[in-house]
C-alpha cells in the first residue's frame, strides 16, 4: 500500500474554490461548444430562412426569421421548377448505385474474407489502389468511355461509375464484416449440406447486416450529392438530378434566392433524415474505413 | 515449433479436405466476378486510355489522335505561354489551399473533440450537429454559403450588428480578390473538421483512463494533460486526418467550382478545377490531352504525398 501522493489533498477550504472553479470551466466549454454549433449549423439556418421567404424579403436581405413567412416559395420550388422530377431522378440513380453496389460488393467481400484462390491478395490490393486514382484523372475517360458504349446521358451510365468508385470502400468494409464471423459456422452449414450460395445468403449475409447498412449509407449519401459527373453527363433537363436542377437555377441571370435556398433545403432534409436515422453505423463505418 | 510445420491455417486445411480446392476457386472467382468486370472497364480501362492521351491532342471529335509525347507535360509545367501560367497560379493557389486547411482543420478539430470528450448529457446531439457539414457536403451548402456570403449577405449583416462594420465586404466576401481565398479556405474547413473531429474523439475515448490518472497524480493540470499526454498519443490520428485532408485539398474542387468558379479573375482557380476545365470546358480547342496529363500530375503528386505520409506514420510508431 502507498500513501505518498494522498498528501496533497485538498482540504476543506479549498473544497468551495474547486468547485467554482469547476463550475467556470464547465460553462466556457460549454459556451465554446455551443458556438462551434452555431458554426457548424449556421448557413442552414439561412437556407430554411430564406426558403420560406418570398421574392421581395430575400432581396431585401432582412432577418433570419422571416417576418412574413410563406410556404409558397416551396410549393412553387417543388412544383413549377420541376424539382419533383429532379427529386424522383435522383432517388433512381441513388436507388440503382445502392443496390448494385451491395449485391456485388458483399459478394466480392465474401471471396476475398472466406474463399481461397489463386490471385486473392493481388486483385484485392488493386481495388484499394483505385483509391488513390484521384476522380479528376479518370472523369474524362469515364465520359468519353460511355460515349463510345450510348449510355453517355442516361443514368445508367451516371450508376455504373458511381459503383465502381465506391468499391475499395464497400470492399474494405464488407471484407472485414465477413471476416470476422466465426469459420465454424461455415463448417457445420457445410456439413449440414449447404452449398457455398446457401451459405453466403443465409449465414453470412444476415450477420453482416450493420455493415450493410453502413456500405449503403456510405453510398447513397455522395451518390446522393454527386454533382462534378452527373453535370458533364446529362443533358437532357428531363434526367437531372437534384444538384443538377438546383445548379440551373443558380445559373439564371438573377438568382432567386428564396427558390435556391428552398430547393436546396429539399436536396438536404433527405440526407440529413437518412443520417439522423441511421447515425450509429455511419460513425462506425467512417472509423472502420478510416481505420482499415 | 517451425513456423513451417503448420503451414495451413486450420479452416482452410479442413475446408480443403472435403471439397477440391479448385471448386472453391472457381466460387471464388464468380463471387469477385462482377465486381472485378465492373473494375477492368471502369477503373483499368479508364486508367488506361486517360494515361494514353495524356501523351496526344485531340479535341474529342476529330476521328484520330496526334501523338505528341510529353509535350503536353512540358507545356503545362513550363513551355506553354498560354497554359503554364495558369497552371503556376492554379498551383500556388492550391498549395496555399493545401498548407492552410489541414493545419487549420487540426487546430479546430482536436480542441473541440476534447471539449466534446469533458461533456456527458449534451454529447450525442453535438456530434450530430457537427457532423451536419460533412453529411450534406454537396452543391446545396455550398449555394447557401454563396448567399450568406454576399453583399449584402449574413455575414456582412451578422459583423456590421456585433459592431465590426469595419470587417465588412461591400462586394461580397467571394467578390474581393483578397478574401476570396481566405473564405474558400475556411469553407474547406467548415467541411473537413466533422470527420476530423469524429477521428479524434474515438481515439480521446480509447485512450486508457490509467495513463491520464497517473498525469493527474504526477500533478499535471488540464492544459498540461492535453498538451503533453493527449496530444502525443492520438499523433497517429493527426497524420491521418492530415493525410485525408492533403488529399482532399490538393484534388477537391467541388466547391471551387460551384462557389467562385475560380474567380474573381483566377484568385481562387486551383489545379483540380484547371483540370476539369481542360477536359469539359473548351468546346472543340484539342485540350483533352493536357488535361489528362495535368490529371496525372495530380495523381504523382497525391502518390508523393502517401508516400510521405506514410514514412511519418512508420517512423514515429
Amino acid at each position: 500500500m502507498t500513501s505518498t501522493s494522498l498528501a496533497a489533498r485538498p482540504g476543506p477550504p479549498d473544497e468551495r474554490a474547486a468547485r467554482t472553479r469547476r463550475l467556470v470551466a464547465r460553462s466556457v466549454v460549454g459556451v465554446l461548444l455551443a458556438l462551434y454549433g452555431i458554426v457548424s449549423v449556421y448557413p442552414f439556418l439561412w437556407m430554411v430562412s430564406a426558403a420560406f421567404k418570398n421574392q421581395i424579403e430575400v432581396v431585401r436581405g432582412g432577418h433570419l426569421i422571416p417576418d412574413d413567412p410563406t410556404l409558397s416559395t416551396l410549393v412553387d420550388t417543388w412544383n413549377k421548377l420541376h424539382f419533383f422530377d429532379f427529386f424522383l431522378n435522383s432517388l433512381l440513380v441513388t436507388g440503382y448505385t445502392v443496390v448494385l453496389t451491395l449485391v456485388i460488393y458483399a459478394a466480392a467481400g465474401y471471396a476475398f474474407a472466406v474463399l481461397r484462390f489463386p490471385g486473392r491478395g493481388f486483385l484485392q490490393k488493386l481495388f484499394v489502389s483505385l483509391l488513390f486514382v484521384p476522380g479528376i484523372t479518370v472523369m474524362l475517360p469515364i465520359v468519353l468511355l460511355e460515349n463510345t458504349l450510348g449510355l453517355l446521358g442516361t443514368h445508367f451510365g451516371l450508376v455504373l461509375p458511381f459503383v465502381n468508385g465506391g468499391a475499395p470502400l464497400s470492399i474494405l468494409l464488407m471484407t472485414g464484416a465477413f471476416a470476422a464471423v466465426p469459420g465454424e459456422l461455415r463448417d457445420s452449414a457445410r456439413v449440414d449440406g449447404a452449398g457455398e450460395l446457401r451459405i453466403f445468403a443465409s449465414v453470412y449475409l444476415p450477420l453482416a447486416r450493420p455493415a450493410l447498412i453502413t456500405v449503403a449509407l456510405l453510398t447513397a449519401i455522395p451518390t446522393w450529392n454527386e454533382f462534378l459527373l452527373t453535370r458533364v453527363s446529362l443533358n437532357d433537363p428531363s434526367t437531372y438530378t437534384l444538384p443538377l436542377g438546383l445548379q440551373t437555377l443558380s445559373a439564371e441571370n438573377v438568382p432567386h434566392y428564396n427558390n435556391l435556398m428552398a430547393g436546396a433545403l429539399i436536396v438536404v432534409i433527405p440526407v440529413i433524415l437518412l443520417f439522423l436515422s441511421l447515425q450509429r453505423y455511419f460513425v462506425n463505418g467512417l472509423v472502420g474505413a478510416v481505420k482499415g | 515449433m517451425a513456423p513451417g510445420a503448420v503451414t495451413e491455417a486450420p479452416a482452410a486445411g479442413e475446408t480443403s479436405r472435403r471439397r477440391p480446392r479448385s471448386y472453391e476457386a472457381l466460387t471464388g472467382y464468380l463471387f469477385v466476378g462482377p465486381a472485378v468486370v465492373l473494375f477492368c472497364v471502369m477503373g483499368l480501362y479508364t486508367v488506361g486510355y486517360g494515361f494514353a492521351l495524356s501523351f496526344a491532342t485531340w479535341n474529342g471529335f476529330t476521328p484520330n489522335w496526334k501523338w505528341v509525347g510529353l509535350d503536353n507535360y512540358a507545356d503545362l509545367l513550363w513551355r506553354s505561354p498560354v497554359y503554364a501560367p495558369r497552371v503556376r497560379n492554379a498551383a500556388l493557389n492550391t498549395l496555399w489551399v493545401m498548407i492552410s486547411a489541414p493545419a487549420l482543420t487540426v487546430a479546430v478539430s482536436f480542441p473541440l473533440a476534447v471539449l466534446l470528450n469533458r461533456v456527458r448529457r449534451f454529447q450525442s446531439v453535438l456530434r450530430s450537429v457537427y457532423f451536419l457539414p460533412y453529411v450534406t457536403s454537396g452543391v446545396a451548402v455550398f449555394f447557401a454559403w454563396q448567399y450568406i456570403l454576399q453583399p449584402d449577405g449574413a455575414i456582412n449583416a451578422l459583423l456590421g450588428s456585433v459592431g465590426l462594420g469595419s470587417l465588412q465586404q461591400p462586394q461580397g466576401w467571394l467578390g474581393n480578390p483578397s478574401t476570396a481565398l481566405p473564405t474558400m479556405i475556411v469553407v474547406t474547413v467548415w467541411g473537413l473538421v466533422p470527420v476530423a473531429m469524429l477521428l479524434y474523439l474515438t481515439g480521446l475515448q480509447s485512450i486508457d483512463r490509467s495513463v491520464l490518472e497517473a498525469a493527474e497524480l504526477d500533478g499535471a493540470g488540464w492544459w498540461r494533460t492535453n498538451a503533453s499526454v493527449i496530444w502525443p498519443l492520438v499523433r497517429p490520428i493527426t497524420a491521418v486526418v492530415t493525410l485525408l485532408n492533403l488529399r482532399e485539398s490538393l484534388q477537391g474542387f467541388q466547391t471551387f467550382l460551384v462557389m467562385t468558379n475560380g474567380g474573381p479573375g483566377d484568385h481562387t482557380n486551383v489545379l483540380g478545377l484547371e483540370a476539369y476545365r481542360l477536359a469539359f470546358l473548351k468546346q472543340l480547342a484539342p485540350t483533352l490531352g493536357l488535361a489528362s496529363a495535368l490529371g496525372w500530375i495530380l495523381f504523382a503528386a497525391a502518390l508523393v504525398l502517401a508516400l510521405i505520409n506514410l514514412r511519418a506514420l512508420r517512423s514515429r510508431t
